[in-house]
């Protein structure tokens, strides 16, 4: 029930703004530029209803039934690593991102070295395929130091 | 006739060296992804993407083809050795060939899974190439009015095959047409939904929606469902001792089965295929179910039907080929991995089209080429070379993979544009498919609408504008009727009988 309600919150936001579009020429008609936000938003309005009411009858399915605590690791994790990645450079951050997916993931916990190793295999792994052979240009260490 | 030389070209084409080591490494990696439960060859596809822009649009197209091939025929590996399809689409191979694993026939059932492979992908291939310049000319006699009716009707497809959850379907596909009117107008050159920012002002690109959609979702609904007691499954897996003479099937058990089996099974996986959003799995099950319905030996079915594996597997692999159909002519995806390819193309500049095949059949044969070397030598060649080693793919640490994952992922959604908002993008969407997925939403949905919205909006539009706003013009357009028929009947086709089937991710 939260997710729908969530979508319908977005919706709302979306039809809101959706609202505020003018046309560039020949006035607000019925095929402008917003034509198909505003039917797009009727158009989930109706069918969150339909599922919410359908939810409502019956007990939704949820396919997943873990914690939610290591997929908010994760999430955790990743926004860390894309806000460092350009002010430290690929390498340390990828270093740190690797590090803590493997703790998130149990991976090689109880063996330090292994551990080191494979994070240090891995970032370097990925640099050559995507600087050494691809060619990609991945920011520096520490802006070009 | 120049269609057909273009297409030798193709064949031509491969025997670059470098065209053929990408051929060669997307089929490896394609198997390699088919064959790891939890990873899909759209999942390979999607992590290529960003690789495509290093490339050229040849190796890089051959390279989907061959991973798309590759992934369809690896899901039954585990599907038959450990009883967990490696694909979607191996569902029915794991019914079948399980048990004949159980029965100590597990190497003559990837053999069978193979052959039906080889013979199911050939076909499709070869029905593409002869059935693309046909589709190319009746796709110049569709208008405005009936191209917005054939992409309705792509999406209305995409909606019904949806888990039997319509209305989730429309969600799913409305939040994808919604996230498509991000950025300037089809018709006018005005920004919409940039909120501000200018970093919204180009739109959302297709890249971080896909690595969102496919990349990291995964690796969040793997988080959630850290079993580690699927590892010891998986270890024991390695135990397992496979001869390569095995995998061989024998040509009286060939001769059983029927050649004209396989070739019905390819016929209704084609068939399916052009279907936008039908899938694989659809075609297996149908193929699966015809089979069924028609063998000699149905008490066989569920206990280890070599039938069947023949049956689902041509269909699965022939459906390739027909996926191929709509995408190519009118930009419409028939599959999840079909939309990635169609991304290849349009980062390559390349405009989907009846024209597409005139104009780039130097571009596009070799593609096909790709899907037609890949059923025919690369499965088999593959099967009898590392086939024992195949199940040992299963026994990498999954930490290391999803790990490895998510840094590919990340950093390829960086490297189309060198902009971390690409990357924090493709993380929105991958929280927001995550849900998606918990909740039973179609990810595959939301992401061909995405796909499609655009050209379903320019369409509409264009013949509303045309018509003084009056929507009758979708009713006296002859080939706009024609296609909304079409809806119709699909429409009453698949929900009056509808297999239950959990096809779509």
């Amino acid at each position: 029930m939260l997710f729908p309600a969530f979508l319908l919150v977005l919706t709302t936001i979306y039809l809101a703004e959706a609202l505020s579009i003018r046309s560039q020429f020949g006035g607000d008609t019925i095929v402008g530029p917003r034509f198909m936000p505003i039917l797009m938003a009727i158009i989930m309005y109706v069918a969150l209803i339909v599922v919410m009411v359908g939810e409502w009858r019956k007990e939704s399915e949820v396919t997943a039934t873990g914690s939610f605590l290591r997929p908010m690791m994760v999430v955790l994790a990743t926004a860390i690593y894309i806000a460092v990645f350009r002010p430290l450079g690929y390498v340390p951050a990828t270093l740190c991102f690797a590090a803590a997916l493997f703790l998130i993931f149990d991976f090689e916990r109880k063996r330090p070295v292994f551990f080191v190793m494979y994070v240090i295999a891995v970032t370097a792994l990925f640099y050559g395929l995507f600087a050494g052979i691809f060619g990609v240009r991945l920011p520096p260490m520490l802006g070009g130091f | 006739m120049d269609t057909f030389v273009s297409f030798l070209g193709g064949f031509e084409a491969l025997l670059s060296w470098e065209v053929l080591g990408f051929m060669i490494a997307g089929f490896l990696i394609g198997t390699f992804f088919g064959a790891m439960p939890g990873l899909t060859s759209v999942l390979a596809i999607a992590l290529l993407l960003p690789i495509t822009y290093t490339i050229d649009v040849v190796p890089a197209l051959v390279m989907c083809a061959s991973i798309f091939m590759a992934g369809m025929y690896s899901g039954s590996i585990t599907a038959t050795t450990i009883n967990i399809p490696g694909a979607p689409s191996s569902m029915m191979t794991a019914v079948e060939g399980n048990a004949l694993m159980l029965k100590g026939h597990g190497a003559n059932a990837l053999g069978h899974a193979a052959l039906g492979s080889m013979i199911g992908g050939s076909i499709g291939a070869l029905l593409l190439m002869a059935f693309m310049p046909i589709a190319g000319e009746l796709a110049l006699l569709i208008r405005t009015p009936g191209k917005f009716s054939l992409v309705l009707f792509a999406l209305v497809v995409i909606i019904i095959v949806d888990k039997g959850a319509i209305a989730k379907g429309i969600v799913a596909t409305t939040l994808g047409i919604m996230l498509a009117t991000v950025g300037i107008d089809v018709l006018q050159p005005i920004p919409r939904f940039e909120f501000g920012t200018e970093l919204l002002v180009e739109g959302i690109g297709l890249m971080p929606v896909v690595i969102g959609a496919f990349a990291v979702s995964e690796l969040l609904v793997q988080a959630q469902n850290w079993n580690l007691s699927l590892e010891g499954t998986l270890k024991r897996a390695k135990d397992l001792k496979i001869r390569r003479r095995d995998f061989i099937p024998p040509w009286s058990e060939i001769r059983e089965i029927g050649f004209f089996a396989y070739v019905k099974s390819a016929f209704i996986g084609y068939s399916i295929g052009i279907l936008p959003g039908a899938g694989g799995s659809m075609a297996a099950f149908v193929a699966y179910a015809d089979a069924k319905r028609s063998s000699k030996k149905p008490e066989e079915y569920g206990h280890g039907s070599r039938e069947g594996i023949a049956a689902a597997e041509s269909a699965n692999n022939s459906m390739c080929g027909g996926a191929f159909v709509p995408m190519l002519m009118f930009g419409i995806p028939g599959d999840p991995t079909t939309a990635i390819v169609l991304g290849v193309l349009v980062i390559n500049g390349l405009q989907p089209g009846p024209r597409l095949l005139e104009q780039q059949a130097d571009l596009i044969a070799p593609m096909f080429a790709s899907l037609f070397v890949s059923a025919l030598i690369l499965i088999p060649l593959t099967l009898y070379l590392l086939g024992p080693y195949f199940i040992k793919i299963v026994s990498i640490p999954r930490g290391l993979l999803y790990s490895s994952i998510a840094v590919v992922a990340l950093v390829g959604s960086y490297v189309a544009t060198y902009s971390t908002f690409q990357m924090f993008l493709a993380l929105i969407f991958g929280v927001l498919a995550f849900f998606l997925r918990k909740h039973n939403y179609s990810v595959v949905a939301m992401l061909l609408g995405f796909i499609l919205g655009p050209d379903l909006e320019q369409y509409l539009r264009r013949s509303l504008s045309f018509n003084d706003g009056n929507p009758i013009v979708f009713l006296t357009s002859l080939d706009s009727l024609a296609f909304i028929a079409l809806t119709v009947v699909f429409a009453y086709l698949i929900l009056r009988k509808k297999p239950k089937l959990d096809a779509i991710p």
